[in-house]
């Protein structure tokens, strides 16, 4: 399971860097409903990001909700 | 009701659902655990569990609904903190905080809280057994309050 | 009451009680299966409200932005949303922003009130949560359709007829309710300035409203936890650049389109004008929200002699007792027990110094009895579930 989750952030780091990259083009060649949409993939992998790690239990609980 | 360690479980009544699973205040598969429905896991207050260790009982556990959905927004975060304090404060005292549990499930929970119960019990069997009742302060309070209810 | 003992609380006899038993039942199984998925601390069902708070947020800082360059005019308005659209760099991502993220606050919002009265949060003194969420209901639906008037292309023209139509229907106020809304006796470069002002008067008087909502709980969870604020802002980015918000053709004086895009989220009362009467769609909303209103009064999934213990009356402070220590005052999740300085010293030895006493505000208590937990002086019970009734049943556990 462990290994699956190390997979599934590797994979998410690896599309986050696509799109960080694609925000970049589309802010050069001034597409910014492109480079827009990939700021929103980019905070989506973020976000699968955090959960997998949450469900290592690499990062914990809030204070508040340990 | 011989068998196994005696266990007093405070359970809140919006948490697990106990109608299946209980017959006389008693749970159907470990008729040794007696339990006790409360309004809310935060109800309950640590010097009651204390109290039903130091009376004899081999166990005490709460349960609450899970964490994040209490039906009182707050109620078993802190009781799991208070549950953490006693288990300390009984600890200095050489009782083992395995006799002491907070457990935490929702409505449809039934078989997991049960599976979870059993293994609390089984862990206090494992458990040396307990210090004697301790009786001399708190005899008083039992006497009181069997002679006030009916 | 009894002690309790065993005694299961008899099933709900009404139909309705059955039926919401029922309800409740399937939505607690839904946190079941999401809590396969998600650590219990990352369910967005715990956090409806946070959601909701979270894209009024975003809702907040978008529209912040559209105001700089929005000009309240029949003729620059079409201009200058266009222009926001297609000139201002990434304003038109910030327009879908703004667009996908009242979608979102609405979605959150209903799903925040099925959850709270699926499984009986609004009993008690919990009304007042529940009585000042519906006001957060209808000012921001209010101001989601405000919001698509604003555009003024086809659309918001006819839109605001239907509205303008509907209004007049209303006997008595209709005609001055309908100049009001439009500011004036037609449709005139007021009327923009007039829905500028009912856009952006009524979302800030959300804040008002939520500081209502917010009045009586302790450490209210206004914030989801940080993987949904990423999924939640992402998705509304998502969808604004993929799907970018548009106009329809501008408004033109005499322009009467047949058809236009609708909006399932706030525009649903328009739609039902296909089918009804003007007045009929006012008595029917009318009938909604008054009902919406009445659920705390009129709705109970048990009765209260069903509810066993969870009705076991409102906390009380044992005067004699209370030390001041303030336990109770930091644990009440309600805001309900206030610190008063002491009239009087206490009966026992430790509450013979005491200088604050505490004592329950019985409007606020929802009678959890999370506070008798808290007090470590004996000094709080639940009246219909004394403490001596507790002992009474370890007792009973303890010997047998
Ligand atoms: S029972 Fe106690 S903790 Fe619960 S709402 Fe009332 S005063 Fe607050
Ligand atoms: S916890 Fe008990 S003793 Fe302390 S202030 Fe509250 S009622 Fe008084």
């Amino acid at each position: 399971m462990r290994n699956m989750y190390t997979a599934g952030i590797v994979l998410l780091s690896g599309l986050s860097l696509a799109f960080a990259l694609g925000i970049l083009y589309g802010e050069a060649t001034d597409r910014w409903f492109f480079g827009g949409a990939l700021v929103g993939a980019l905070l989506m992998a973020y976000s699968g990001i955090v959960l997998l790690l949450r469900k290592m239990g690499i990062i914990g609980p809030r204070k508040a909700e340990r | 009701m011989s068998n196994g360690p005696k266990v007093v479980g405070f359970v809140c009544d919006w948490s697990v659902d106990l109608v299946p699973l209980m017959e006389g205040g008693r749970l159907r598969e470990m008729p040794s655990v007696r339990i006790i429905r409360v309004p809310c896991s935060g109800f309950v207050r640590p010097s009651w569990l204390e109290d039903a260790l130091g009376r004899g009982a081999d166990g005490v556990f709460v349960t609450g609904c899970p964490y994040g959905d209490c039906l009182n927004r707050e109620g078993n975060y802190l009781m799991r903190d208070r549950v953490d304090q006693l288990q300390r404060r009984l600890q200095r005292r050489r009782v083992d905080p395995a006799r002491l549990g907070m457990l935490a499930y929702g409505l449809h929970d039934g078989p997991a809280f049960l599976a979870a119960v059993r293994a609390f019990v089984e862990g206090i069997r494992a458990l040396p057994a307990a210090a004697p009742p301790r009786s001399a302060p708190a005899a008083p309070a039992p006497a009181a309050a069997e002679r006030e209810t009916p | 009451m009894s002690t309790g003992a065993g005694i299961a609380p008899s099933p709900p006899r009404s139909r309705y009680g059955r039926f919401m038993t029922g309800v409740l039942r399937g939505t607690l199984k839904l946190d079941v299966w999401i809590n396969k998925v998600y650590p219990a601390d990352y369910n967005p069902l715990y956090y409806t409200g946070g959601l909701s708070n979270l894209f009024l947020f975003i809702l907040v800082l978008s529209g912040i932005f559209l105001f700089f360059y929005y000009e309240a005019s029949l003729v620059e308005g079409f201009a200058s949303v266009q222009y926001i659209t297609l000139g201002v760099p990434y304003g038109g991502l910030i327009r879908g922003v703004h667009r996908y993220a009242a979608d979102g606050f609405i979605v959150a919002v209903l799903l925040h009130l099925f959850r709270n009265w699926f499984t009986d949060r609004y009993l008690f003194s919990r009304d007042n949560p529940w009585i000042s969420g519906m006001f957060l209901l209808i000012f921001g639906g209010f101001v989601g359709f405000t919001g698509y008037q604003l555009v003024w292309d086809e659309r918001a023209q006819v839109l605001t007829a239907m509205f303008v139509g509907m209004l007049r229907s209303l006997p008595l106020i209709g005609d001055w309710l309908a100049r009001v809304f439009i500011g004036g006796a037609g449709v005139s470069d007021g009327t923009l300035v007039r829905a500028l002002f009912l856009h952006i008067g009524p979302a800030s008087a959300l804040y008002v409203m939520l500081w209502w909502h917010y009045l009586r709980l302790r450490h209210p969870k206004i914030w989801p936890p940080a993987t949904w604020v990423l999924a939640s802002v992402g998705l509304v980015f998502l969808l604004a650049g993929v799907i970018p918000a548009t106009s329809g053709q501008p408004a033109a004086p005499a322009g009467r389109p047949a058809s236009f895009p609708m909006d399932i989220f706030f525009l649903i009362p328009f739609w039902l004008l296909n089918y009804m009467s003007p007045f009929a769609v006012m008595v029917l909303l009318g009938a909604l929200f008054t009902l919406g209103f009445a659920i705390p009064y009129i709705a109970r999934r048990e009765a209260p002699q069903e509810m066993s213990v969870r009705h076991a009356g409102v906390a009380q402070v044992i005067d004699g007792n209370c030390t001041g220590c303030e336990l109770c005052f930091f644990d009440c999740p309600y805001n309900a027990i206030a610190m008063v300085p002491s009239p009087a010293p206490g009966l026992s030895r430790a509450a013979a110094n005491r200088t604050w006493l505490a004592v329950v505000i019985e409007s606020r208590c929802v009678e959890c009895g999370i506070c008798i937990g808290a007090c470590p002086f004996e000094a709080l019970e639940l009246p219909k579930f004394l403490e001596r009734d507790v002992q009474a049943q370890v007792l009973e556990a303890v010997r047998a």
